[in-house]
C-alpha cells in the first residue's frame, strides 16, 4: 500500500437524522447484503479451520502436536519471529526517527522503499535472496566453498521474513510521529536531555501504542509468512519447515486433521492479533486526539 | 543531506536505516535486475511470452482484476453500513474485516479449499448445481476476493466518516430525494477512495501466493498463477527465467503504484489542495 | 408565506433543546432568532426546514398547511448553512443548478431554461462570470453568496439562514448584512436567520425573537425589545 497508514478515528455511526437517512427498506437490504457477503467470506473460513481441526476428535488434535516434526516447525517459527521482530522494530524506530524528526531530500524515496515489500509478491521476496545467495547466485560459489548455507537453511528463512515484514513497525510509527510533531523533544533538548534520554523519556511514552500496533502486525506476518519462505526454505522436515510450510506438507499428504490442527493455532494467533491490533489502534487514536 | 533540526541522532538513525535498506532491499533487487538482463534479450522475451506463462498472466492479472472489482462493490457497501448504521454485531464485524490481513495465507488457503471442495460445506451445496469451485478459476477468484476484502473497506471508511452532514442536508433542502443525493453528492465524493481501494486490492491479489495455491489445483494453462511459475523455474535452477518473470511482476506492481499515486493526485486536485 | 409554530418541543436524550415553543411569522417578514449558543435557535430553524422533527404534540404550518411530518426535500424551504455546505466537486454553475436538476422529470425545465435561471441568480447575488469556479477557488464572502443563490433556485417561499455571516471577517460581514437587508427589501421573501450577534439582529431584522435554553424570552421589533426588555435574561444578554 502506498503512503502511510492513517490511524482510523474510532468508528461511530453518524447520528442518523431522519431527513437524510435512507429508507428502512434500503437500510435493511444493505445491512443484509453486508452481513451475508462478509460472513460468507470471513466467518466461514475461520469456522472451517476449527471444525476440521477437531473433526476427528480431540485425541487426533492433540496427537498432531506430539509429532516431533510439528514441534520442530513450531520452534523454528518462534525462532524466526524472535529474530525478525526485534530487528525490524529497531529498524522501524530508526527509520521513523530519521524521517519524522529531520528534513532532508530523499525522504520520499526512502518512504517508497519502505513500502516496497507491501507492493510486491512475497514470492519475489524469496526470489531476490535466492538470486543473491542461491547456489547459482552471486555469492553462491563463495558460500559453497566456505560451507555456509543461507538458502535452504534458517538464515535464508530469516532474511526472507525480514524482507516481507520490515515495513510494519515503520508504517505504524511514521504517521503517528509525524502527527505528534517534535515540540516536546525540542523542549526536552532545551532542558538538557541527551539523545537517549529524549528518546526513552519523551518519545517512547508517546508512541507506545503505535509501536505495539506495528510490532503485533510484524509478528503476525512473520509467523504466518508462506510465499517468501516457501521459495528459500527447501522444505526440509525438521530443519527448515516453519509452521505454514509444515501445514502445507501435512495437507499434501492428506493428514487433513493434523494440518488443520496446526492451522488452528495460527488462526488463534490471528484472532489475538486482530484483538490487540484493534485495541492498540484505538489507544493510539485516543492519544492523538489529546493533541 | 543536511539535517535541519537540532535533535540528536540523525546520523546514527539515518545510517542504520540506509544500511538496512541497502542490504535487505537494494542489493537483492539489483541482483534481480542483473539476472533479468543477463540471459540476453532473446531468452528474456521467449520466457515471458511462453504459452504456459501467458496463460498464467490471464489467471494472475485477469482474475485479480475481477476480484478487485467485486471487492470494490461489496467493500463500498460494507464501509457505508459500518459507518452509518447501527446493528447488533457491528463492532465485531468491523474488527473482523481485517481478518484476511491477519490470517496466515496458508491457513486461508487450506480453509478456502476445504470450504469449497466438492464434498464439504459450500462445495457440497453447489455440486448439484454443477458449480465447481475448488481447483477451478472460480476458486482462484474466491481466494483473491477474500484476500482483497479489507483494502476497499478500510480505504473508504475514513472518507465516509469525514463526510459532513450539512452537504447532504443541503441537497435535501434543495429537493433531492435520498437516491439523488447519493448519486449526485455523496458518491462523487467517495469515488476516488473507492478506486484507490480497488487499486490496492488489485496490487495485493496479483502477487498473492499462499491463499491461492491450495484451491487452485495448479493445472498448467488453466489454474496456474505466475508466482507459482517463478517457483517452478527456481526449482529447475532456471534463475534467469525466474528473474524474468519476477521482473514482469515488478513492472505490474510498479504500474499499480503509479495508478494509486495518480488517483491520490487527482483527488487532491479536485479538492483544490496543491 | 406565513409560518406558524405551535407548541414545538424537541429533545436530545433527555435534554430539551426546544421547550413548548410557539412563534408566528408573517409573510414577507425578516425575522432574527437571537440567543447564546446552545439556546435552541438553530434547532428551531432546522425544525422549520424539515431537518428535525418535533415531539408528538408540536406542529409547524406553512400558510395554514400542516407540514410537521413532511421531510425537508418536500418542503421548499431554502436553507443556507453556516459552513455554506457547497458541493465541493461541482463548480458554481452546477451548485446553483442542482435544485433544478433534481426536479422530478415532468417538472424539470429544459437545459436552456436552467442556464438562464442560473445566470439570473448569479446576477442577483452579484457573482456574474464565476460559473466555472470551484468552491475552493472562492473567497468566504463569495461562497456565502453562492449558497444564497443555490437556495433561491428552488423558488422557496421561506428562506432560512443559519448564522450566515459567522465565518467571515468583520468588513465582509458588514457588507453582507447591508446586502441582505437590501435584498430582502427587493424580494420581500419571508426570511428567518439565526445569530448570536445582537448588533446583527438589531441592524437587519424587522422583528427579533430572543431565545434561551429552548424557551422564548421575548419577541418584538428591535425598538420594542430595547425599550422594554421582558426579563432579567434579556436585559443581561442585550447589555441594557
Amino acid at each position: 500500500m502506498a503512503g502511510a497508514t492513517q490511524f482510523p478515528i474510532p468508528h461511530r455511526p453518524s447520528a442518523g437524522r431522519r431527513a437524510t437517512a435512507e429508507s428502512p427498506v434500503a437500510k435493511f437490504l444493505l445491512i443484509g447484503i453486508t452481513l451475508v457477503f462478509f460472513s460468507l467470506f470471513l466467518l466461514l473460513p475461520l469456522l472451517v479451520v476449527f471444525q476440521e481441526a477437531f473433526s476427528k476428535g480431540l485425541g487426533v488434535f492433540v496427537k498432531a502436536f506430539q509429532d516431533p516434526y510439528t514441534q520442530d516447525a513450531i520452534r523454528l517459527t518462534l525462532l524466526v519471529a524472535a529474530i525478525t521482530v526485534p530487528l525490524n522494530t529497531i529498524f522501524g524506530l530508526a527509520a521513523a526517527w530519521s524521517l519524522t524528526r529531520f528534513r532532508f531530500s530523499g525522504r520520499a524515496f526512502i518512504i517508497t522503499l519502505i513500502d516496497l515489500p507491501l507492493w510486491v509478491s512475497p514470492v519475489i521476496g524469496g526470489l531476490i535472496y535466492v538470486l543473491v545467495f542461491g547456489s547459482k547466485g552471486w555469492f553462491g560459489s563463495w558460500l559453497t566453498d566456505h560451507n555456509i548455507r543461507i538458502i535452504f537453511a534458517v538464515p535464508g528463512i530469516v532474511l526472507a521474513t525480514v524482507f516481507v515484514t520490515f515495513p510494519f513497525v515503520a508504517r505504524g510509527l511514521i504517521p503517528l510521529m509525524q502527527a505528534q510533531g517534535i515540540n516536546e523533544e525540542e523542549a526536552a533538548l532545551t532542558l538538557g536531555a541527551n539523545g537517549w534520554q529524549i528518546f526513552w523519556r519523551v518519545t517512547v511514552p508517546k508512541i507506545k501504542w503505535g509501536l505495539l500496533y506495528g510490532v503485533i502486525l510484524c509478528n503476525a506476518r512473520a509467523m504466518g509468512e508462506f510465499g517468501a519462505v516457501s521459495v528459500v526454505s527447501g522444505h526440509i522436515r525438521g530443519k527448515t519447515n516453519t509452521m505454514p510450510l509444515h501445514i502445507e506438507i501435512l495437507y499434501n499428504e492428506y493428514h487433513f486433521a493434523a494440518a488443520f490442527a496446526v492451522a488452528s493455532l495460527l488462526a488463534l494467533l490471528a484472532l489475538v492479533t486482530l484483538f490487540l491490533k484493534t485495541y492498540s489502534e484505538w489507544r493510539a487514536a485516543e492519544q492523538l486526539k489529546q493533541l | 543531506m543536511r539535517r535541519r533540526s537540532v535533535l540528536p541522532g540523525f546520523g546514527i538513525t539515518l545510517g542504520y536505516t540506509l544500511v538496512y535498506l541497502t542490504l535487505i532491499v537494494l542489493i537483492p533487487f539489483s541482483a534481480l535486475m542483473v539476472r533479468t538482463s543477463s540471459g540476453g534479450w532473446e531468452h528474456f522475451w521467449s520466457t515471458i511470452t511462453a504459452p504456459r506463462v501467458a496463460a498464467s498472466y490471464w489467471v494472475s492479472f485477469g482474475i485479480s482484476f475481477l476480484a478487485a472489482l467485486v471487492n470494490g462493490f461489496f467493500g463500498f457497501i460494507g464501509a457505508w453500513v459500518l459507518v452509518r448504521y447501527r446493528f447488533p454485531g457491528r463492532r465485531i464485524l468491523d474488527a473482523m474485516v481485517d481478518l484476511p490481513f491477519a490470517l496466515p495465507t496458508a491457513v486461508a488457503g487450506i480453509a478456502l479449499t476445504a470450504l469449497y471442495a466438492p464434498n464439504d460445506w459450500i462445495g457440497e451445496f453447489l455440486k448439484p448445481m454443477g458449480i465447481k469451485v475448488a481447483f477451478t478459476r472460480l476458486g482462484i477468484f474466491v481466494a483473491l476476493t477474500f484476500i482483497g476484502m479489507p483494502f476497499v473497506v478500510r480505504t473508504v471508511q475514513p472518507v465516509i466518516q469525514g463526510l459532513s452532514d450539512d452537504v447532504e442536508e443541503a441537497a435535501a433542502c434543495l429537493g433531492a430525494n435520498r437516491w439523488q443525493t447519493f448519486r449526485r453528492v455523496v458518491f462523487p465524493a467517495l469515488l476516488p477512495s473507492i478506486l484507490t481501494g480497488i487499486t490496492l486490492a488489485y496490487g495485493r491479489a496479483v502477487g498473492e501466493f499462499g491463499s491461492v495455491v491450495f484451491i487452485a489445483g495448479n493445472l498448467p494453462f488453466k489454474t496456474e498463477i505466475t508466482p507459482l511459475l517463478i517457483i517452478s523455474k527456481l526449482e529447475q535452477y532456471d534463475y534467469s527465467g525466474a528473474a524474468a518473470l519476477g521482473f514482469v511482476m515488478l513492472v505490474v506492481s510498479f504500474f499499480v503504484l503509479l495508478a494509486s499515486n495518480g488517483l491520490q493526485a487527482w483527488d487532491n486536485k479536485r479538492k483544490g489542495i496543491s | 408565506m406565513s409560518i406558524r409554530i405551535h407548541h414545538v418541543t424537541k429533545r436530545y436524550a433527555r435534554f430539551p433543546a426546544l421547550d413548548d415553543v410557539s412563534v408566528e411569522i408573517e409573510t414577507g417578514e425578516l425575522l432574527a432568532l437571537l440567543g447564546p449558543s446552545g439556546s435552541g435557535k438553530t434547532t428551531l430553524l432546522r425544525v422549520i426546514a424539515g431537518l428535525e422533527f418535533p415531539e408528538s404534540q408540536g406542529s409547524v404550518l406553512f400558510q395554514e398547511r400542516d407540514v410537521t411530518q413532511l421531510s425537508a426535500y418536500k418542503r421548499k424551504a431554502g436553507f443556507v448553512f453556516q459552513a455554506y455546505a457547497l458541493f465541493a466537486h461541482m463548480n458554481v454553475f452546477e451548485n446553483i443548478a442542482f435544485a433544478l436538476r433534481v426536479l422530478p422529470r415532468r417538472k424539470r425545465p429544459p437545459e436552456a431554461t436552467i442556464r438562464a435561471r442560473v445566470v439570473e441568480l448569479l446576477a442577483a447575488v452579484q457573482l456574474e462570470g464565476l460559473e466555472k469556479r470551484l468552491p475552493t477557488q472562492l473567497s468566504g464572502g463569495q461562497r456565502q453568496r453562492v449558497a444564497f443563490a443555490r437556495a433561491l433556485a428552488i423558488e422557496p417561499e421561506v428562506l432560512l439562514l443559519d448564522e450566515p455571516f459567522g465565518a467571515l471577517d468583520a468588513k465582509v460581514r458588514k457588507d453582507l448584512r447591508r446586502w441582505l437587508k437590501d435584498f430582502h427589501k427587493r424580494i420581500r421573501l419571508t426570511t428567518i436567520f439565526v445569530t448570536h450577534d445582537q448588533d446583527e439582529a438589531f441592524e437587519v431584522a424587522d422583528r427579533v425573537v430572543i431565545i434561551d435554553k429552548g424557551v422564548i424570552q421575548q419577541s418584538g421589533t428591535p425598538e420594542e425589545v430595547r425599550k422594554n426588555p421582558a426579563n432579567e435574561f434579556v436585559r443581561e444578554f442585550l447589555d441594557l
